[in-house]
């Protein structure tokens, strides 16, 4: 029976103070923690270790599943190029400076792979899936020191299967290997919470630091800190704080020595005017449409429950700082990519597998309110009696129930598999969201080009998209119609073509392509190039289709990429 | 009924047309040769002589050291050295039969400037010379085919002379450089041999006018375009002006293009520029630009590897040249002129000095398609064999660039990066790693647990 009593409002609860995550286990979940057994003793569990297979499986399952099938995308052929090109390729080496606007954890560790492999477009990627499930145990350790250990694996899970997260760790990209070090990093500022040591803060300066080196936004999330540390007060020496900032500077201080000492230290800056100048590339409500779907609408959806489900405490303070940060840095920010808000999954995702867990034992659940869900808020609402008495019984069926718990959480990992599942198909599409996977045909494309013209022709593209996935894949210099001559509104990297009808007449363009991706970006500059397509006699010599499904259900061939031989007239 | 029958008019030229289109490719690469050559083409430039456009090429014959050309050879005294003539304007240099004797002054090969004295040329143009910075793409087409540092013109005057030794190993007009009243008559060419033999040809003319024939050139309204006639000697001929099989194969300059798309480039090909022909005053750079294109077109096409492409000049356009040329009879020879050749099965960066001229050039085509010669002067010349490698596969397909301005290549930095990184990377996890299980040790050491409570 459900005594009701007057509920209150949640009290900040500081590290230290906060109880045992484990007094809070139902007994329904008692059968996945070993509490009864010695702690260290993981391996006696009967059902730890199978579920770390099965959730090992399914993460490394979904990630590899196919992974082959289409080709680079733009900044996957850019990064995966630089890295060839620090291995000393001599052919990326002409298309693909090593410097350009990121940092290169991922580039230096991949080239180091490719000294082994040589350099091959799935090598990069099997690269980036070792750091996808290294995130996979990083999320379970987080989870395990935050909430416990049932906790830890179930966030494992979402990860695992997380539409977000498994599709951007299928592609060579930096986000995944920057979502690794932040996440190890708020598990050491968690550890540090939990016990004080100091030494734990120096791990977080130190996972923080390798996070910039992978991508330089990760700098954001030192803000994510001070916030942390100034919502929820800890004594903190000055000089542990002093030796983390010291650490912090000293290992992201890398990048620009490695700048210094290659005789490219006006790369930074240049790189850093162009992305303060960048025009806005989507609306402000793009992360809000693209983002929850990703993350699944259940897991987000468990996520904020728990606001009000649970006892606000400093946990749950370090993970909402760690998701509202980053949102709403890069909800502001002009540019904006698909993958940009991975490092938000990992703390979502611990969120949603603490209520998927605990919500039975929830302090809201088990002391209903007097006067209705509204007095939570401090709104005295009449309610009437019977329903009062409806809504109580209610939450006495299901906060006893042994298998209800079981089913929200196999509907939550469900709801993340099917759309993953989905996801990760190779889909013959003529239009593509830069970060959600490969382009179709561009290998194809660009194998016809190195197999059927000249070495040392230039092709003029519509945007430096597709000119990056010629130079990887085609080996042939190529450059985009809608670069900018305007260095402030250009990448540094990229040459502009200030006059194509010049270049053409003077026959040092002798190839277009048109792509329906770029098209679709940018019809401008798609009637632009097929206009120099008619005036220097364009004529097709090769085209890439993809099969879609047309309005009255056939099958149609829709062409995604076409090449013309132009010449001056 | 009619619908039909127009039909029928409509569609059998297209089939004709496609049919024809299908044969020829299949003849060029179906005719016998005895190289793997199936396709020869020959551009003819204008006016310009070896050393003045290629006089300081490393390797080549080129300017003899401290070679200082009188004002008056008679009188002796000043004399003009060579001198780079940049991006100067440059003037139409006399180019005719007489000042050609002129300039070679009975042997001595010492009247290049003295030529001109009735003319009055104060600037002593003839003694210029562009170099690589002026002509990037033929020095670099120079680095990578073959270069003929020996070849001369056939015949020691203009373009009528020369070019018919370029079709007919012949004069043509034993009197006068310029086309008789009645053309050429029955002066056999090259291309009655391919014609009788079945190997397919065409006669490519930039900017062409079919209605601007020898009959027509010396109109009024057809001044300006009349040097069509004149570059093209078969719209000299009655017979191939008569002849509509014949006249069918005297094309535009767009053809070739078409066919090399197509898969329908003849055996064998000449082909004549109209104002990209880079005769004085036109401008050397448009001249580059169009054989680029011509050579572009070919590199991209299925044609590349079984094709030799070369270009010459027609005449010296009264350059400088120090070479004096060989007397092999009463025409010739000429002056040298740049000749260059691109094949898949040229050699790399060859300077080929085997004494040539145009004659040359049907010797080839005489030999490698098995049809007689046509005259003495082509029975006696030498073969262009020498220029190729036909021992080696075909050469892939790499565009020439036409500047000088080749970046230096790229730096990996991988030394740097690997260090850097290397640092970077390994040293915070080896210290997180020492740091956890530092704490450990101490745990164990100290004992109870590491949770605060």
């Amino acid at each position: 029976m459900i005594t009701a009593r007057p509920f209150a409002w949640p009290k900040r609860l500081l590290p230290g103070q906060a109880e045992r995550a484990s007094t809070d286990v139902p007994a329904t979940m008692a059968i996945l923690m070993p509490a009864a057994l010695p702690r260290r003793s993981w391996v006696h569990s009967w059902l730890f270790w199978p579920a770390v297979a099965v959730i090992t499986f399914a993460a490394l399952w979904v990630r590899i599943y196919r992974l082959e099938d289409s080709g680079f995308n733009s900044d996957e052929a850019v990064y995966a190029g630089q890295a060839a090109s620090i291995s000393g390729d001599p052919l990326m080496l002409q298309f693909f400076p090593v410097f350009r606007a990121h940092p290169l954890l991922l580039q230096s560790t991949l080239a180091a792979v490719y000294e082994v492999t040589g350099v091959r477009d799935d090598v990069g990627r099997y690269t980036v899936v070792a750091f996808g499930m290294l995130t996979v145990f990083a999320c379970y350790l987080l989870g395990a020191t935050l909430f416990g250990r049932e906790v830890g694996l179930l966030t494992a899970a979402i990860i695992a299967i997380m539409p977000y997260h498994a599709l951007v760790s299928r592609q060579v990209l930096l986000d995944a290997p920057q979502t690794l070090f932040n996440t190890l990093s708020l598990w050491a500022v968690a550890r540090y919470s939990s016990t004080r040591r100091e030494s734990w803060l120096y791990i977080a300066a130190l996972m923080l630091a390798l996070s910039v080196l992978a991508k330089e936004t990760s700098i954001i999330l030192a803000g994510s800190f001070f916030i942390y540390f100034a919502l929820v007060p800890q004594r903190l020496r000055w000089r542990a704080v002093l030796v983390s900032g010291v650490v912090f500077v000293a290992v992201i201080a890398t990048y620009p020595v490695s700048l210094r000492l290659a005789g490219s230290s006006r790369t930074g800056g240049a790189f850093i005017t162009y992305q303060l100048f960048r025009r806005p590339n989507h609306t402000l409500t793009f992360y809000m449409s693209e983002v929850p779907p990703a993350l699944g609408f259940g897991v987000v959806a468990a996520a904020l429950a728990g606001i009000w489900l649970f006892r606000h405490t400093w946990r749950d303070t370090l993970l909402w700082v760690f998701v509202g940060v980053p949102a709403v840095f890069f909800g502001l920010f002009p540019v904006k990519g698909y993958q940009y808000l991975l490092p938000i999954a990992p703390p979502i995702a611990v969120l949603a597998a603490r209520t998927l867990l605990r919500w039975q034992a929830a302090e809201r659940l088990s002391a209903p309110p007097r006067r209705g869900v509204w007095s939570a808020f401090g709104i005295r609402l009449r309610m009437p009696i019977a329903r009062w008495r409806a809504s109580d019984r209610l939450r006495a069926t299901a906060t006893e129930s042994r298998w209800l718990p079981v089913a929200l959480i196999a509907v939550a990992l469900v709801s993340l598999l099917v759309p993953t599942w989905r996801a990760i198909q190779p889909a013959e599409r003529s239009t593509f969201l830069a970060g959600t996977g490969g382009i179709p045909r561009g290998r194809e494309l660009g194998a016809w080009i190195d197999a059927n013209t000249p070495t040392g022709i230039t092709i003029m593209t519509l945007g430096p998209s597709m000119a990056n996935i010629i130079q990887w894949y085609g080996h042939r210099e190529s450059r985009g119609l809608s670069v900018s001559p305007n260095p402030l509104y250009r990448n540094p990297v990229y040459d502009p073509l200030p006059n194509p009808d010049l270049a053409i007449r003077r026959n040092q363009v002798q190839y277009i392509v048109w792509d329906s991706f770029s098209a679709g970006r940018s019809p401008h500059f798609s009637q632009s190039l097929m206009r120099y397509v008619e005036r220097y006699k364009g004529h097709e010599v090769h085209r890439e289709s993809v099969v879609e499904r047309s309005r009255d259900g056939r099958d149609v061939d829709v062409p995604v990429m076409i090449v013309y031989e132009v010449r001056p007239l | 009924m009619a619908f039909f029958l127009a039909m029928m008019v409509i569609g059998l030229p297209t089939a004709w047309g496609e049919t024809r289109a299908i044969e020829a490719q299949s003849q060029a690469e179906r005719t016998p040769t005895r190289t793997p050559i199936k396709h020869f083409m020959f551009l003819m430039q204008e006016n310009h002589s070896f050393d003045n456009y290629f006089g300081t090429y490393p390797g080549a014959n080129g300017f003899p050291k401290g070679i200082c050309v009188p004002v008056d050879p008679e009188k002796g005294g000043k004399c003009v050295k060579p001198f780079p003539l940049g991006g100067r304007a440059i003037s139409d240099l006399g180019h005719t039969s007489a000042i050609f004797k002129a300039q070679v002054r009975g042997g001595k090969n010492d009247g290049f400037i003295s030529a001109f004295a009735a003319s009055g040329d104060p600037t002593q143009q003839a003694m210029g010379y562009y170099t690589d910075k002026d002509l990037p793409y033929y020095w670099n087409i120079a680095r990578s085919y073959v270069l003929f540092d020996r070849f001369f013109t056939s015949a020691g005057g203009g373009s009528v002379w020369n070019h018919m030794y370029w079709v007919a190993a012949a004069p043509g007009n034993p009197k006068m450089d310029s086309i008789p009243e009645q053309g050429f008559g029955n002066i056999p060419t090259i291309f009655d041999r391919l014609e009788a033999a079945g190997v397919s040809w065409k006669f490519y003319v930039q900017n062409y006018d079919p209605s601007i024939t020898y009959r027509t050139y010396l109109a009024q309204d057809n001044a300006n375009r009349g040097a069509q006639v004149i570059w093209a000697p078969l719209l000299a001929y009655a017979r191939y002006l008569d002849n509509p099989k014949l006249f069918a194969k005297i094309v535009p300059l767009e053809e070739y293009f078409t066919d090399l798309q197509n898969g329908t480039l003849p055996s064998v090909a000449y082909m004549v520029p109209s104002g990209a022909s880079e005769h004085p005053p036109g401008s050397v750079k448009a001249g580059e630009t169009f054989v680029r294109s011509l050579h572009t077109a070919l590199l991209r096409s299925e044609a590349w590897s079984s094709s030799a492409f070369m270009w010459s000049y027609d005449d010296w356009g009264g350059w400088y040249d120090h070479v004096l040329p060989p007397v092999v009879d009463a025409y010739g020879y000429g002056f040298r002129v740049p000749t260059l050749l691109v094949s898949a099965y040229a050699r790399k960066g060859h300077v080929d000095s085997t004494t040539l001229d145009f004659t040359s050039a049907l010797k080839f085509i005489q030999y490698n398609w098995g049809v007689p010669p046509l005259a003495a002067r082509d029975k006696a010349a030498n073969n262009l064999l020498t220029a190729f490698d036909f021992s080696s596969p075909p050469r892939a397909p790499v565009l020439t660039p036409d500047t000088l301005d080749i970046p230096p290549p790229p730096v990996s930095h991988s030394d740097v990066i690997y260090r850097t990184y290397g640092i970077g990377i390994l040293v915070p996890l080896v210290l997180s790693a020492g740091l956890i299980l530092g704490m450990r040790l101490l745990r164990r050491r100290v004992g109870g647990s590491e949770e605060v409570t």
